[in-house]
């Protein structure tokens, strides 16, 4: 496999990703959709560590996989505070700061 | 031989032992816990009751399949195949003997682990798919429960990691075989280990007296509510083979798998599976269940902060005996 | 072989995510957010990569994915199985993601000198060893986050007001005014 096969792959799901943050409401929706994003950038780091033959791809896609859940983990806690505060998770009702 | 026909040929015949013990398994269990409550188990159909798991399978096939109204149709039928697919998808890197295992991952410890903590998704589908309170009751606490107990069992088994220097799970048996079984590693460091990574075991297969998901005498039958027929004996299916596959992970990971005197090294595995299944069942027919409260209590309160002093431990004692590599 | 793995796991990956994106109900796109991850296991393995496979698994479809339902499950008043996700201007997204997907695709056919073939494997070992040495700052830097996020999470989602009275113990005979006679 070459690596533009991969790079083209990774831009496909990355773009997926974007258009769900385009149009999602739901807060969970969303998160969902950054999910793909963040395993999108994922897999391009661990194809360029993979044909530049050392680890350090997979090191740092190591550490964004972290990063990512720990993302999920107080995103989530933040979807119950909207949840809470609002009696509903649509992002759009949260919007008292707008002009 | 071409290794991809191999690979085929094994898993078929692995496939087919594991699901013929599972059968038995069944038998096995009623027998056992027969005896235990003073009565003879099953003993109508073949001679003592050989029979009785293939009477079962044939009720099973004969009970009418049915599938709520409300129901999420595609999700609530591939719940039950799923489960089963990742009970049997772990036996793929467990070692028999030398040699005897369908694949010998640089990783099996670890596979091991993802596996098992995906077990609890095909329960949870089929808890939510069935639109019935009870069962997404029990699938939201047999997933609240797996997400908690896989935390001292990954742990637990990063010590044997720790202590074995490799993941590979044959790699893991080997040391032990040259070295000294990692149950009988000094200061009791192998001994807790075992215990933790037991009782996480158990609970993450929702074994009793962990098996809050389930508990007939709160949530019906838990998950598995609405479900009928061949469904429900999947689920069930799994469930032992589970139970039967942890066995071995827990006889190849702490007992020395196939390392033993005399014997070739197949029966030694078989046996100390066989042993720590028993003990299974011992615990099960013994024990009563505990609270949902109860069982969060114990994870985060005792197992966790354990597995964590363990490990601090064991890295000590691994830089005490080996030194800095 | 490889090619054929390749167009299946890269088939099975953008369909999900599409999925992902497209479905009516939270929970079918949690659900395929979670083929989606373990699609990228597969991927994975496919690049050599088999421990970045299984802890992909263990972190994010036993982790992020049980959070995520679990964040479902506490938002949503579950009363049948359709548990709606809404969506809006799915129109003008579709031409700008379209766009922005042109735009890197030809920056990769264009970039010149892309390696085609990969050289050899990184063995988990040498993974392990960089992590401890080469990256020593950025792991502990990330347990110093692990640790900022979890006291974060735990503030923001318990109850506002930790309730200074003591919760008063439910008396063993509670039971009995739910009509439950005790034989």
């Amino acid at each position: 496999m070459t690596l533009s096969a991969w790079l083209v792959l990774g831009a496909g799901l990355f773009c997926i990703g974007v258009y769900g943050i385009l149009t999602r409401r739901n807060a969970i929706g969303l998160l969902a959709s950054v999910e793909v994003m963040a395993n999108a950038v994922n897999l391009l780091l661990v194809a360029f560590g993979r044909y530049h033959g050392t680890g350090d791809g997979q090191v740092f896609a190591l550490f964004t996989t972290a990063l990512t859940v720990t993302e999920a983990a107080v995103g989530l806690a933040l979807v119950i505070l909207l949840y809470r505060s609002r009696k509903g998770i649509l992002v759009d009702s949260a919007a008292e700061l707008r002009g | 031989m071409n290794p991809w026909l191999h690979a085929v040929l094994y898993s078929l015949v692995l496939v087919t032992v594991l699901m013929t013990c599972t059968a038995y398994a069944t038998w096995l269990e009623r027998k056992v816990a027969g005896r235990m409550q003073s009565r003879l188990g099953p003993t109508r159909v073949g001679f003592a009751g050989l029979l009785q798991p293939i009477a079962d399978a044939l009720k099973l096939l004969q009970k009418e399949d049915i599938v709520p109204l409300a129901a999420d149709r595609a999700l609530f039928n591939l719940a039950p195949p799923l489960t089963v697919f990742f009970a049997l998808a772990t036996a793929a890197v467990i070692p028999f003997s030398p040699g005897l295992l369908a694949s010998d991952l640089d990783i099996g410890a670890l596979y091991v682990l993802a596996l098992s903590g995906l077990m609890v998704f095909p329960v949870w589908i089929g808890s939510w798919a069935s639109n019935n309170k009870y069962a997404l009751l029990g699938g939201m606490r047999a997933v609240a429960q797996g997400i908690s107990y896989e935390i001292p069992l990954l742990l637990s088994v990063t010590i044997v990691i720790l202590m074995a220097d490799t993941m590979s799970l044959s790699g893991i048996v080997q040391v032990q075989a040259d070295e000294g079984w990692f149950i009988a590693r000094p200061f009791g460091l192998g001994l807790a280990t075992f215990a933790l990574f037991f009782v996480a075991a158990l609970a993450e297969g929702n074994r009793i007296p962990f098996d809050t998901p389930e508990a007939e005498s709160e949530l019906v039958a838990g998950p598995t509510t609405e479900y009928t027929g061949m469904k429900f004996g999947l689920f069930y299916m799994a469930e032992y083979l589970h139970s039967i596959i942890v066995a071995g992970l827990g006889a190849a990971l702490f007992l020395g798998g196939w390392d033993g005197p005399i014997a070739p090294g197949l029966h030694w595995m078989v046996l100390k599976t066989l042993g720590l299944w028993m003990v299974m069942l011992w615990a099960r027919w013994t024990f009563l269940r505990f609270r949902t409260d109860q069982m969060m209590t114990l994870c985060w309160r005792y197992l966790v902060p354990a597995s964590l002093g363990l490990l601090m431990a064991a890295a000590v004692w691994v830089h005490a005996v080996h030194g800095v590599s | 072989m490889e090619q054929l793995a390749f167009g299946l796991v890269a088939a099975v990956l953008l369909y999900s995510a599409l999925r992902v994106v497209s479905e009516d109900n939270l929970v079918h796109t949690v659900l395929w957010l979670g083929v989606t991850l373990a699609t990228t296991a597969a991927a994975y393995v496919l690049l050599h990569a088999p421990f970045l496979a299984a802890i992909q698994i263990i972190l994010y479809t036993g982790g992020a994915l049980t959070l995520m339902l679990f964040g479902v499950m506490l938002t949503q008043r579950v009363e049948s199985v359709e548990v709606p996700n809404a969506a809006a201007g799915q129109g003008r997204a579709a031409i700008v993601v379209a766009l922005l997907f042109g735009v890197i695709a030809a920056a990769v056919v264009k970039t010149p000198g892309l390696p085609s073939s990969p050289p050899v494997d990184v063995p988990v070992r040498a993974l392990g060893r960089s992590f401890l040495t080469t990256h020593l700052l950025a792991f502990e830097v990330l347990s110093v986050l692990l640790l900022t996020a979890m006291v974060g999470a735990i503030v923001l989602a318990r109850k506002a007001d930790p309730a200074p009275a003591p919760t008063p113990k439910p008396a063993p005979k509670a039971h009995d005014a739910h009509g439950e006679a005790h034989p």
